[in-house]
């Protein structure tokens, strides 16, 4: 086996010429359990390198300078809850009140229609109220009848009847 | 500007504070009171810290200005000797060689040692703790070439009276 990059590595290393990276060549080469002779005498040298880099304070030391600055030795558990906030959480109230609109469009162009179509004879109790004044209150009589509901495609629906009254 | 935290910013820096400090003074009980005094004031200056670029080069800086002083004082120059931490058995070599695998890495502590502090501090933050030149250059206040000069000089010291105890027969 051809020691020729080792051996260069070394001679450099000895310049102080080498990078951090070809160091830590070095210490992993001369970590091996078996090493040619004429390399193996520097196995020790490169070895204290890693096992004093070992060297460390226990926890007796972590607790005392902790008391110092005032900290508690052992933290507390903080939990934070995560809601979950979906696209459709986010759009409900939207949908919500494009539902009002739509029922609101709806009822007051269907009370519109059977105005128009009453002649002056029998005059629905509906129409006595003026048209604004059964928008008022169609929101409140639908949310009573149930209408409040989840919606998807009311706002379409709306749109359509609109056009269709307005032709 | 994220404010500095104690146990995830600065604890973690203890290890590499108190091996410096310990290179330097060569008493672990020392070494010890410096790495805890470190640590307290730069908690107390966290929030200038807060802006540094390296906060360990700072920490590394102090410890070695607090190192220093620690040196010069009379009550250190009573030196004790400091404690052999290779008393870790390894199953792969014999009694014999454990021994001596030992006792070369202690000759190995040893030569460092008695560098004079100038090497010994080079050789601390570049062949134990592994930092680069700049970081080295930043903690010890010379050029990136006189570090390396430096190491250079440690090195060559090492190497010779690390092969001087084999011929010895050790």
């Amino acid at each position: 086996m051809d020691y020729k990059y080792i051996e260069q590595l070394l001679e450099r290393y000895w310049e102080a010429a080498t990078t951090a990276e070809e160091e830590r060549i070095l210490r992993a080469f001369f970590a091996q359990d078996i090493l040619p002779a004429h390399l193996a005498r520097y196995k020790e040298l490169f070895a204290y390198q890693s096992e004093a880099a070992g060297e460390a304070l226990g926890t007796e030391f972590d607790e005392r300078v902790l008391a110092r600055i005032g900290e508690p030795a052992a933290q507390p558990q903080i939990v934070v809850k995560a809601h979950r906030i979906t696209l459709a959480n986010r759009l409900r109230p939207l949908f919500r009140a494009a539902a009002a609109v739509a029922i609101v469009c709806l009822l007051g162009t269907a009370a519109q229609h059977s105005f128009d179509n009453e002649n002056a004879d029998g005059v629905p109790a509906a129409s006595q109220q003026t048209y604004q004044a059964q928008q008022e209150n169609l929101p409140e009589d639908a949310e009573r009848a149930g209408f409040y509901k989840e919606a998807g495609p009311k706002t379409a629906a709306a749109d359509s009847l609109r056009k269709q009254a307005a032709e | 500007m994220k404010e500095i935290d104690f146990r995830h910013d600065l604890l973690p820096l203890k290890d590499k504070i108190f091996r410096l400090a310990l290179r330097i003074t060569l008493r672990a009980d020392e070494a010890e009171d410096i790495t805890e005094e470190t640590l307290v004031r730069a908690w107390e200056k966290r929030s200038e810290l807060a802006q540094v670029n390296s906060l360990e080069a700072y920490c590394l800086t102090a410890t070695r200005n607090l190192a220093l002083d620690t040196i010069a004082k009379k009550e250190h120059q009573n030196l004790s000797l400091d404690e052999d931490a290779f008393d870790r058995p390894d199953a792969s070599r014999t009694p014999q060689e454990e021994l001596e695998h030992s006792e070369k890495l202690a000759s190995v502590r040893q030569i460092i040692n008695s560098l004079p502090e100038k090497q010994r501090t080079v050789v601390q933050l570049r062949d134990i703790e592994g930092l680069p030149y700049s970081e080295i250059a930043a903690v010890t206040g010379w050029t990136e070439e006189v570090v390396k000069v430096t190491l250079h000089r440690a090195r060559k010291f090492i190497k010779l009276e690390y092969l001087k105890l084999e011929h010895h027969g050790l």
